[in-house]
C-alpha cells in the first residue's frame, strides 16, 4: 500500500509541471471549488483539464485572506481566497476558468473576492438548497451554462459522444473509490483512514487514467494483502470540509488508537456513492446524479436526509464513534452539531466528539485532548 | 510481597502535580508551577511528592502522566488526558460525583460521569483565557488584591456589577473604567465571579448535569465562584480539600487499576 500512496505522491509532485506543459499545448485547465457539485465530465468532455482546488489546513493562507475579507467565514474558503490571492496554491495560477458552485454565502465569498482582486475568471454556478423540480430545472440550467462556457474557453463543441466517454471514465473512477470505501465495512478495515483519504483527495488533481489505473492496482493489492490494522474503536469522521494537507485530526485520530472507516463531507471527499446514468438527455442526467441523488451538505433544507444518511453510514460501517468536525465559522455545520448527537445516541447508541478547527496549529494540543478522551472511552 | 505504591502527575499550562498512591489512600503529593521546562517540573514534582510520602522511587510501581503536558514526562509508564483523570479523581473523592467542573489555568471543562467514574460526556472552552485561573490572575492584579482573596472579598458585595467582556484583554479594560466610573471593588469582583461562573453554566448545559457536582482545578479555591456555581446550578457544589491534585489523583487511581508495569 505505502508503495502505491508513494506513487500518488510523485504522480502529483509533477501535475503542476504537466499541467503548465499541457497549458503551452494549448490545453485548458478549469479549476472548481470541490463540494462535489461540478461536473467534471463537462470539463472533460470539453477536452479541458479538471482540477479540484481541494487544498487547505494552512494558516498562513488562512491570514493571507484577511486584507481581503473579514474574519466571520469558513476556514476552508477563506484559505482559498488566500490562495488565488497570493499564488500559494500554484493551481490558482494555472487556471483558465474557476468554477465555483455557490452553496452557501461561504462559497459565494471566494467566487466575489477572487473575482474583485485577481484575474481568474470566475463562473458562479447556483446551486438551490430544495430538491424540487423548480429546483432540478434551476441547476440543470446552470449545467447547461457551464457547458457552453466551456465550449467558449476551449473552443470545442462539446458532442454527445465526448460526454458520454467522459461521463464512463469518472463512473469508473466513482465506481473504484466506493469499492475501497465498501472493503472498510469490514474489521479491521484493510486501509488506514489517512490513506483513504490521500486517494480520495488525489483524484481531484490527478490525470484521471493515471488516477483509474492506481485504483485498480489499489483494489487488487487489498484484496490480495489486506494492511494489518489491529481491530479498534471504529470512527466516521464527518463535518464540513476535509481538505487536502489538513492532516491534523485524520493524524490525530489513528495516534488515539482509532481506525477511520468513512468519511462523510461537503468539500473536499468526492461524493462517489451515485453514479451517472447514460441515456439521451445526457446533461439532465448528469444533473440527476449531482444533484438530485446526492446527499446534500448541511445548509440544505430540511436537513433530515444528511442525517438520515450518516446513521444509514454508522450502521452500515459498524461505527463505534463519531468526530464531527467542523470548521471555523460555517455555521450551518454548527447548527446540526447541536441536536445530532442526540438523534444519533437514540438512533444508533453511537456518542459523537465535536471539534472544530480554524486551521491553526495551537488548536492540535487540546484536539489531541478530546480526541484521545473519547477514544478511551470508547475501547471501554 | 513488594508495598502497592503508584503515582500520577498532572503537567498542566500554570501548575502542576505529582500524587503518590498506596493501597489505602494518598500517601504524599506536591504542586508546583510548571514554568517553561515541564520536563524539569515533572521531576521536581515527583521527587517532592516522593519525599513527602516517604517512598523511594524504585517502589513505585507504575506511573501514570496526564495534563497537557503529559507527553513531556519521560518517566510516566502512560499517558492518560486529564479529562478522563479528573473524573476518576473526583469520583474516588465523592463516590456520588456525577458531573466535574474543572476551571484550570488555561481551560474549562465540564464532565459528565458513570456511577464508576468513567467519562459519558464532556465540554471543554479552550478557545481563550476567559473564565480561567489565567484571567482571575489579571484581574487580581487590575484590582490590586490577592489572588486568593479574590474570591473572599467578592463576597462581601451584596450584588455585583455586570461585565459583559469575557475576553481577558477586554475585560481587564472594562475593570479599569468600572474602577474609574466609582464603583466599589467588591462589586466589580462579584460581578467578575458571576461572569465566569455563567459562562460555566452555559457550557454545562449542553451535556445532562446531574448531581452531585465537584468542583476541581486551581480555581475550585475561589470561594466567590463556588457559591456562584452553587446558585446557578441551584445545588451545592463538593470541593476538595486540594482541588489542584485530582487529575493528578485521578492518574494514579488508573496506574494502580492497570497494575504494575511490566519490567
Amino acid at each position: 500500500m505505502k508503495e502505491l500512496t508513494e506513487k500518488l505522491l510523485s504522480h502529483l509532485a509533477t501535475r503542476e509541471h504537466e499541467i503548465i506543459q499541457a497549458r503551452r499545448e494549448g490545453r485548458k485547465v478549469v479549476g472548481y471549488i470541490p463540494g462535489g457539485y461540478l461536473p467534471e465530465e463537462i470539463v472533460i468532455a470539453a477536452g479541458a483539464i479538471p482540477i479540484g482546488l481541494v487544498r487547505g489546513g494552512d494558516h498562513s493562507a488562512v491570514e493571507l485572506s484577511s486584507s481581503y475579507i473579514c474574519r466571520w467565514f469558513d476556514s476552508f474558503c477563506r484559505a482559498q481566497i488566500g490562495y488565488g490571492i497570493s499564488g500559494l496554491d500554484p493551481y490558482y495560477k494555472l487556471l483558465d476558468l474557476l468554477a465555483i458552485p455557490i452553496t452557501d454565502n461561504h462559497t459565494r465569498a471566494i467566487s466575489d473576492v477572487l473575482d474583485y482582486n485577481t484575474d481568474i475568471e470566475i463562473f458562479p454556478f447556483g446551486v438551490p438548497h430544495m430538491k424540487e423540480e423548480s429546483a432540478f430545472r434551476y441547476y440543470l440550467h446552470g449545467v447547461n451554462k457551464f457547458k457552453e462556457k466551456a465550449e467558449e474557453i476551449t473552443g470545442t463543441r462539446i458532442s454527445y459522444s465526448k460526454l458520454r466517454e467522459a461521463i464512463l471514465l469518472c463512473n469508473k473512477e466513482r465506481e473504484l473509490i466506493k469499492k475501497i470505501s465498501m472493503l472498510r465495512t469490514s474489521d479491521p478495515p484493510p486501509l488506514s483512514g489517512k490513506d483513504f483519504v490521500a486517494l480520495n483527495h488525489g483524484s481531484f488533481v490527478a490525470d484521471k487514467a493515471f488516477m483509474i489505473g492506481l485504483l485498480e492496482s489499489v483494489v487488487t493489492k487489498i484484496e490480495e494483502d489486506p494492511l494489518r490494522i489491529q481491530k479498534r474503536p471504529r470512527i466516521l469522521l464527518t463535518g464540513s470540509t476535509l481538505a487536502m494537507g489538513d492532516s491534523t485530526v485524520v493524524n490525530l485520530i489513528e495516534e488515539a488508537g482509532g481506525n477511520i472507516v468513512i468519511e462523510e463531507f461537503a468539500e473536499g471527499i468526492r461524493p462517489y456513492w451515485e453514479n451517472v446514468s447514460t441515456g439521451s438527455d445526457l446533461l439532465a442526467l448528469l444533473a440527476e446524479a449531482y444533484f438530485m441523488k446526492r446527499v446534500p451538505p448541511a445548509w440544505f433544507r430540511p436537513g433530515r436526509e444528511r442525517l438520515d444518511f450518516l446513521i444509514e453510514l454508522v450502521k452500515r460501517f459498524k461505527v463505534d464513534g463519531v468526530i464531527w468536525y467542523q470548521l471555523m465559522f460555517r455555521e450551518s455545520y454548527k447548527t446540526e452539531s447541536y441536536y445530532f448527537p442526540k438523534r444519533l445516541k437514540e438512533e444508533a447508541s453511537v456518542p459523537m466528539l465535536v471539534l472544530e478547527s480554524d486551521y491553526d496549529p495551537s488548536e492540535a494540543g487540546p484536539m489531541q485532548t478530546r480526541i484521545e478522551t473519547f477514544i478511551y472511552n470508547l475501547g471501554k | 510481597m513488594g508495598k502497592r505504591i503508584y503515582a500520577g502527575i498532572d503537567i498542566g499550562s500554570l501548575s502542576s502535580e505529582a500524587v503518590i498512591l498506596g493501597e489505602n489512600g494518598i500517601l504524599g503529593y506536591s504542586v508546583r508551577n510548571t514554568g517553561a521546562d515541564p520536563q524539569r517540573v515533572a521531576q521536581e514534582c515527583m521527587e517532592e511528592a516522593l519525599a513527602r510520602a516517604n517512598v523511594a522511587k524504585e517502589d513505585v510501581l507504575s506511573i501514570v502522566a496526564t495534563g497537557y503536558g503529559r507527553i513531556r514526562v519521560p518517566f510516566a509508564d502512560r499517558e492518560i488526558t486529564e479529562i478522563t483523570c479528573h473524573a476518576k479523581g473526583a469520583h474516588f473523592l465523592f463516590p456520588e460525583t456525577r458531573t466535574v467542573i474543572d476551571i484550570g489555568g488555561q481551560d474549562s471543562k465540564v464532565i459528565t460521569l458513570d456511577e464508576r467514574g468513567a467519562v459519558t460526556d464532556f465540554a471543554m472552552n479552550d478557545r481563550c483565557a476567559a473564565g480561567t485561573g489565567r484571567f482571575l490572575e489579571v484581574m487580581a492584579t487590575a484590582l490590586e488584591t490577592k489572588l486568593s482573596e479574590l474570591g473572599q472579598r467578592s463576597l462581601e458585595a451584596k450584588k455585583g456589577v455586570p461585565i459583559s467582556s469575557m475576553c481577558t484583554v477586554f475585560a481587564e479594560s472594562e475593570v479599569i473604567s468600572l474602577i474609574a466610573e466609582g464603583k466599589r471593588r467588591e462589586e466589580i469582583m462579584r460581578g467578575l465571579h458571576e461572569a465566569i461562573s455563567s459562562r460555566v453554566y452555559r457550557m454545562a448545559k449542553k451535556l445532562r448535569v446531574k448531581k452531585e457536582i465537584t468542583f476541581t482545578g486551581g480555581v475550585a479555591k475561589n470561594q466567590g465562584i463556588v457559591k456562584a456555581l452553587e446558585v446557578l446550578f441551584k445545588m451545592p457544589v463538593n470541593v476538595p480539600d486540594e482541588p489542584q491534585i485530582v487529575g493528578a489523583l485521578g492518574a494514579a487511581l488508573y496506574a494502580r487499576s492497570a497494575g504494575p508495569r511490566a519490567r
